[in-house]
């Protein structure tokens, strides 16, 4: 895995519109794209579809990604997974609408608040096996998988209403347990 | 504030990570975009919550894609195969038309100036376009002064935001020439290390923050692109 420097000057010169840049990107990162892309969208030929709209996202909206302490791996991951739920659900959206992009942070957090909420991922695994098995699981099926309350209702056996205050309930344990 | 279904707190820290994790329904995910964009603290729980929950990406194991995905995906980008850069793609007639229009500038530019002895010194120019035209400027160097000539045919900086040049020569990174005033013609010194590698030198024009980019590198999207050519 390259390094973080090396993915944000890699990003900064796709914004550049720098070709060899992008190809290098695409080398660094694709796999791990790919790799959180297939948690969600199980069929490869949909996946496979899926990579390179996202790596079109990237390349067309790079310049604005600016390094402002959140890692460059998270905003291309972010990308990918939103791109990967799109297809997913059949969102018709033209790759030029910004979309994607959009739904990423649109703020600049404070380097501080940005090496808090590093430290504070770090602990996501113990505090979601500090839930009930089934409500951990809920939450990893909604990130990894891009589950919705519908479809997480349906295989945990419970009324959608519930499911969603189940899952409410263990996003505010979980930010308390991480916050500690 | 709380919903009447639950007795958990509707917060807005809860909502930005049902946002994060998909989960809004349509319309409260619009509704909850349109308070984004006018909302920062909104949006820092947005910020804050993408990075808590990408401690799980680490669980996902990396799965290389069959090589026909990174071609396609090129040809996708840029069409065929190949590995020129985009302001090099419009052909022959672009670039007849630039040399015109360079030509043009140059010799206007020089009857501007007092009379001095031509030398036959070589003529850099450079076209710095947007893909769609919005933003269009010509630059020619003068290696007597070593300087690069601006003149701005279409476009400009957005209102409060300023227009940022920059060279880039071969793998390094980024150098700024400066922010581009107001006017439409500037001149603006190029640094000494950029002097001898000036044909196939990357012009490019970013917007930034009013007083130029405070990193030293862009920061905002890059509007426009063009390289240096000998004429």
């Amino acid at each position: 895995m390259a390094t973080t420097e090396e993915i944000e000057d890699l990003i900064a010169r796709c914004a550049l519109g720098d070709r060899a840049a992008f190809s290098r990107l695409y080398d660094r990162t694709s796999a791990k794209l790919f790799g959180v892309i297939l948690r969600v969208l199980k069929d490869r030929a949909s996946a496979e579809d899926a990579l390179q709209d996202a790596f079109m996202k990237v390349w067309r909206h790079a310049g604005r990604y600016s390094a402002n302490g959140a890692s460059p791996m998270t905003w291309m991951i972010t990308i990918a997974r939103n791109t990967a739920i799109d297809h997913l659900r059949r969102i018709k959206e033209s790759v030029d609408v910004d979309d994607a992009a959009d739904r990423l942070v649109a703020s600049t957090p404070t380097p501080e608040q940005s090496a808090v909420a590093a430290g504070e991922a770090r602990r996501i695994t113990a505090c979601l096996d500090e839930l009930e098995q089934d409500r951990g699981a809920a939450v990893r099926g909604a990130y990894l998988e891009g589950r919705s309350y519908a479809d997480l209702a349906e295989s945990f056996g419970v009324p959608l209403n519930t499911m969603r205050t189940w899952l409410r309930r263990s996003l505010q344990r979980l930010q308390e347990c991480m916050a500690r | 504030m709380t919903t009447g279904a639950d007795d958990i707190p509707q917060d807005d820290s809860l909502l930005a990570a049902e946002y994060v994790l998909r989960l809004l329904d349509p319309v409260e995910d619009a509704a909850f975009r349109a308070r984004l964009a006018r909302e920062p603290a909104l949006a820092a729980e947005v910020s804050a919550w993408t990075t808590r929950l990408s401690g799980l990406d680490a669980d996902v194991a990396e799965v290389a894609p069959r090589p026909a995905v990174k071609a396609g995906l090129e040809r996708r980008l840029f069409g065929q195969p190949q590995r020129l850069p985009f302001w090099q793609r419009a052909g022959l007639w672009q670039a007849v038309s630039l040399a015109s229009v360079a030509v043009a500038a140059f010799f206007a530019w020089q009857s501007l100036q007092p009379p001095q002895p031509v030398a036959p010194t070589p003529l850099f120019v450079s076209e710095i376009a947007a893909e769609d035209q919005s933003l269009r400027l010509l630059a020619v160097y003068d290696s007597a002064a070593g300087e690069v000539r601006l003149t701005r045919t279409a476009g400009g900086a957005a209102a409060g935001r300023v227009l940022q040049l920059w060279a880039i020569a071969g793998d390094a990174a980024p150098v700024s020439l400066g922010v581009l005033p107001e006017d439409s013609t500037a001149a603006v010194p190029l640094p000494e290390s950029l002097r001898a590698g000036v044909a196939g030198l990357i012009l490019a024009i970013s917007d930034e923050p009013p007083g130029g980019s405070p990193t030293g590198a862009p920061t905002g999207a890059v509007l426009a692109v063009g390289q240096v050519s000998a004429l």
